[in-house]
């Protein structure tokens, strides 16, 4: 499903060169439930912006569902972030200017599906985290969960193989953070492929393996 | 997918109120400016009232007169009575040709000093032009055979020289030491003409010919301009064709002096003042003089426009992180912001529409716009697909030049930096 071969990764400012990424080894199998720990500035986004494709390696091999991704063009990686990926941010990163179902219906649009195809899997990806009464609701009119909830109908509207969780429950009380937890658990037996970072040592007893990653390299 | 673009626009001018205030400020005035200057050029090209038919006419530019011998003197001027009579005149090309000539006119009434325009004018004069007769009609030649002392009045002039009457036909008006009798009233003439005047008409037949006087420095100069009007426009190069050779003709026939004349041109042309043998510049030139300064004048506010898009470009960087991580290309991204952008060009553009009218309606009799050196008309108000098409050209034109530069930098943004923070 994801393998990732000696991926390396680092970002040059004027005067400092960081290593994020060193000499990573790494394989996801389909259907995993794997949780991604490590301190701050360990390199768990940057290993997930790689997954997704948001950030290229310096050096290295990244292969998603058999597909080696080496520089594709622009129009392509777009296609297949689109069709493969579903991500999940800790600050949820809605469209503040569109509401819940405009939202859901992002990654959908890009996909070029038609507009009943589209209201059908809207709906259902809402039904799914229970915010069908919320769908006309905009960002600032909703609770941290609900927008939460929002992000992750938006993730898997599109029915991605891979779902990326940076942090889901980083910005949720405890109790709201269970229940995105038992939403991603039930997504996760539903067959998808789940990556999260997490601080959380219980959120990651609960998936199915902890890689750790300490200064950019694989520790466990 | 366009929805989702309207929606995002609507709510980002919504929100950014100085933002969408600015940039609409910026284009509605440019574009105000660009439809008054261009409704009053059309206005003026295109004729109205008499020149209703002002795109099958053309007219003689100015005569050029030069003695052959090397730093020898130069004349211009408009053209001699005889050479429109006896040369130009018989031209076979043309449907119709006039020749006339206009002045303003000063007379005292009742004690009032009054300043109107008088014109002489042929019989032919009113083929050439479409005048609307209210009372009375025109003089032809068959009338001037046996009465030269006629003449046709405007309104306006109806009003200043008789006042509130209902028929002035047979009435009489003195023009210098001229008695001549009212033999029509036309509708006046609208202040955008740069042919005719509004006023008094007379014949030129009222004046005896004179043969030209051999001592003066041209004999074929005279105040005189010559109109051809043409069945189609596809007949122009036939008429330009036989002005030239005509001049070249009696050009041949004089060794002493040499004749260039100006056109026949269009009224565009004249405007433009091409080929016109005064004119130092020559027509290239002068055409990109027109070209760099309208340049200048877009070029401002669509670095004003492009500036304050690249400014918003942070605003917007999380909004394009996001589309980037659900799938927008950099393409998508692209388009969908040159669309934002057009859009809002057009909605400036349309209140820039609304605004130069109400700035004709409510200025146009007070304001005036120079349309060439030393030529100023009021404000005029002309719409047409010509002129929706300029308005509409200049805000896609803004549109996309504001646009594509700020869009090409956005959409080349590392969604990274704007998710989460840009944390590693």
């Amino acid at each position: 499903m994801i393998k990732l071969e000696n991926i390396r990764k680092t970002y040059r400012t004027q005067s400092v060169e960081t290593l994020a990424l060193d000499n990573i080894n790494l394989e996801v199998g389909p259907g995993e439930f794997v949780s991604v720990m490590g301190p701050s500035g360990c390199g768990k986004s940057t290993l997930l912006n790689i997954i997704g494709l948001l950030d290229e390696p310096d050096q290295g091999l990244l292969q998603l569902e058999g597909n080696l991704i080496t520089g594709y063009p622009d129009k392509k990686t777009a296609r297949l972030r689109n069709r493969m990926v579903g991500f999940i941010f800790q600050s949820f990163h809605l469209i503040k200017e569109l509401n819940v179902y405009d939202n859901v219906e992002l990654p959908l649009i890009y996909r070029k599906m038609p507009a009943g195809e589209r209201k059908k899997r809207v709906i259902e990806a809402l039904e799914q985290v229970s915010l069908s009464n919320r769908m006309h609701h905009y960002p600032s009119q909703l609770s941290g969960g609900q927008c939460q909830r929002t992000a992750i109908a938006r993730a898997l509207a599109g029915k991605p193989a891979i779902i990326l969780a940076d942090e889901p429950t980083g910005n949720l009380d405890s109790t709201v953070g269970k229940e995105v937890m038992n939403i991603l658990t039930d997504l996760n037996k539903s067959g998808t492929t789940i990556v999260m970072v997490t601080h959380d040592e219980l959120l990651a007893k609960a998936t199915h393996r902890i890689i750790r990653l300490f200064d950019g390299r694989l520790v466990g | 997918m366009f929805k989702n673009y309207l929606r995002t626009f609507w709510k980002i001018a919504s929100q950014n109120r100085l933002f969408t205030f600015l940039s609409l400020f910026g284009i509605s005035l440019t574009i105000m400016f660009v439809m008054i200057l261009s409704m009053t050029v059309n206005k003026v090209v295109k004729g109205s009232g008499p020149e209703k038919n002002l795109k099958h006419i053309l007219t003689t530019g100015r005569l050029k007169v030069r003695t052959q011998e090397k730093g020898g003197n130069e004349v211009f001027s408009q053209i001699e009575r005889y050479v429109g009579e006896d040369y130009l005149k018989k031209i076979k090309s043309a449907e119709h040709i006039s020749m006339f000539y206009s002045y303003t006119w000063e007379f005292l009434r009742n004690g009032i000093q009054y300043t109107t325009g008088f014109m002489v004018t042929d019989a032919e004069f009113w083929e050439v032009f479409d005048f609307e007769f209210v009372q009375g009609k025109p003089y032809t030649n068959d009338d001037l055979r046996t009465q030269t002392n006629l003449a046709v009045i405007t309104e306006g002039l109806k009003e200043m020289f008789f006042g509130d009457v209902d028929t002035v036909l047979g009435k009489t008006i003195r023009f210098h030491d001229y008695l001549l009798t009212v033999w029509g009233v036309v509708k006046d003439v609208p202040p955008t003409s740069q042919n005719l005047l509004s006023g008094l008409f007379f014949p030129y037949a009222l004046f005896p010919a004179e043969k030209p006087n051999p001592r003066s420095f041209s004999p074929y100069s005279g105040p005189y301009t010559i109109a051809f009007k043409a069945n189609s426009r596809k007949e122009f190069s036939a008429i330009r064709r036989d002005v030239q050779s005509v001049i070249q003709r009696i050009d041949a026939a004089d060794p002493k002096l040499a004749l260039v004349l100006a056109g026949p041109n269009t009224q565009m042309e004249n405007l433009l003042a091409v080929h016109d043998p005064e004119d130092q510049e020559g027509p290239s030139a002068k055409s990109r003089k027109y070209l760099l300064w309208g340049t200048i004048f877009l070029l401002l506010p669509i670095v004003n426009l492009m500036a304050l898009n690249f400014a918003r470009i942070r605003e917007r960087g999380e909004e394009i992180a996001i589309r980037k991580s659900f799938g927008a290309s950099s393409a998508t991204l692209r388009s969908q912001f040159i669309f934002e952008n057009i859009l809002l060009t057009l909605i400036g553009g349309l209140l820039g529409v609304l605004l130069s009218f109400l700035v004709v309606a409510l200025l146009g009799n007070t304001l005036s716009i120079p349309v060439k050196a030393g030529t100023t008309v009021p404000m005029s108000f002309s719409f047409d697909f010509l002129v929706f098409g300029i308005a509409l050209g200049v805000c896609l034109l803004f549109g996309l030049l504001s646009g594509v530069l700020p869009a090409i930098r956005m959409a080349r943004m590392k969604p990274v930096k704007y998710l989460k923070g840009g944390e590693i």
